[in-house]
């Protein structure tokens, strides 16, 4: 989510920005794995989050959102590849997931809208409409904590009730809530004028 | 542009079940409240005025425009609020929430920004501008779900219970504004007899139909009788 703020990266337009992102995620993806390529990856990141003046604090809650997600990918790769190799593999999502941060931290989410607009704009002749994924995307972004607060409110009430959390029933709630919630901003988006 | 609301013999159905019925109706109240039990017709009535419903029968003309046959011309016309603040929120940020109403209005982005910025400091919610709407309280949804119907000057905001998620402080600033500060024309869905009281003439729904209209304080008071 945007932090306002001065910096360098802050100042940078959307597209530009987006586009080097996309570069180094594809160059850090794809390019044989060697300990100078993810030190190098590493110190980017660092040093990304050093100029944009959010500092290592930010640093460390992105890196404790992606604690799970480490955890879910590092047990079956540790199993079927071996330990440094799903090390080097996890260290490449983590830098591309920090560096993909990057962007959102520093471009307000209209900026980040009129660049995708503008970059879906060729496909206009193909019958896509640009304005519609770009605000499908920022409703996607507006929606996650929704959902979050939708999961924790089913959660809270199993265990009002002293209910064993099983997959079931946490997932059927949840997915009826979040149906209703589309419903809902449906109806609020066609009163803002939006078909 | 007239202020007048007019429902002619409307009738609503959903899936062949009927949700209101026979409906004729002229209002050129500045404050209307509608009230009446759940599932009586009350929001029915009130998504009609700008379009979220169709009439099954009947015509509807709200400031001189029918919604069912103009709803983007209606849409600008008629703001709605309402009552879950969270199923609201369009955008990730306040600033950017409020500023989505003005898309597509042939602004520059100066001119949005400014606007955008004089509508949170009217509501006061500068110091949040940039903060994530999910991230407010209850009562600052809905100031920020008004901030951004009333960005575009409706003539009239439609609000469907919108202090029924909120805190009686929170109830208590949203209905001040809505009641005696708004200049707009104002249409309330409302289970608060208080607030109903407030307002120039109050409808009440009954099953579909509307079965009392006029002083509010009449009306309301009737209601809470055959309540008892």
């Amino acid at each position: 989510m945007y932090r306002p703020g001065g910096s360098v990266l802050h100042r940078m337009p959307a597209g530009p920005k987006l586009l080097a992102v996309m570069a180094l995620a594809l160059t850090i993806s794809l390019a044989p794995a060697s300990p100078w390529l993810l030190a190098g990856a590493a110190a980017l990141v660092l040093g990304g989050y050093l100029l944009t003046g959010l500092g290592l604090p930010e640093l460390g809650r992105q890196l404790r959102g992606l604690r799970w997600l480490v955890l879910v990918m590092l047990v079956p790769q540790a199993v079927f590849l071996s330990l440094p190799a799903a090390a080097v593999n996890i260290t490449r999502v983590v830098v591309v997931v920090l560096l993909a941060a990057l962007v959102t931290l520093t471009t307000r989410t209209e900026d980040l809208i009129d660049a995708v607009a503008r970059a879906l704009g060729p496909l206009r002749r193909l019958g896509v409409n640009p304005s519609r994924i770009a605000l499908m995307l920022s409703m996607t972004i507006t929606t996650v904590p929704v959902i979050a607060g939708f999961a924790v409110q089913v959660r809270e009430a199993q265990r009002a009730r002293g209910v064993p959390v099983q997959p079931l029933a946490f997932v059927v709630p949840l997915l009826v809530m979040a149906l209703k919630h589309s419903d809902d901003l449906a109806d609020a988006l066609t009163a803002r004028g939006v078909d | 542009m007239n202020s007048g609301i007019r429902f002619e013999d409307v009738s609503v159905e959903f899936s062949g079940r009927p949700v209101l019925r026979d409906l004729s109706l002229d209002l050129d109240h500045r404050r209307i409240a509608v009230i009446g039990a759940n599932g009586s017709g009350k929001s029915t009535f009130a998504r009609m005025l700008n379009g979220l419903v169709t009439p099954t029968r009947g015509e509807v003309r709200v400031h001189g425009i029918d919604p069912a046959r103009q709803p983007k011309r209606v849409r600008r016309r008629v703001g709605f609020v309402f009552s879950n603040p969270d199923a609201q929120i369009i955008m990730p940020t306040v600033a950017e929430d409020v500023g989505f109403s003005l898309r597509g209005q042939g602004l520059s982005r100066p001119e949005i920004q400014a606007r955008v910025a004089a509508a949170l400091d009217r509501f006061g919610l500068t110091e949040q501008a940039d903060a994530p709407a999910q991230t407010l309280s209850g009562g600052q949804k809905q100031l920020l779900a008004l901030c951004a119907v009333l960005i575009r000057e409706p003539g009239l905001v439609v609000a469907d219970e919108p202090t029924a998620y909120l805190d009686a402080a929170n109830s208590r600033r949203i209905a001040g504004f809505l009641l005696d500060e708004m200049p707009q024309q104002l249409v309330i869905v409302t289970h608060d007899p208080r607030l109903a009281v407030r307002c120039d003439v109050a409808l009440r729904f009954e099953a579909g139909t509307l079965v009392d209209h006029g002083d509010p304080v009449a009306v309301v008071a009737r209601y809470e009788e055959e309540q008892r």
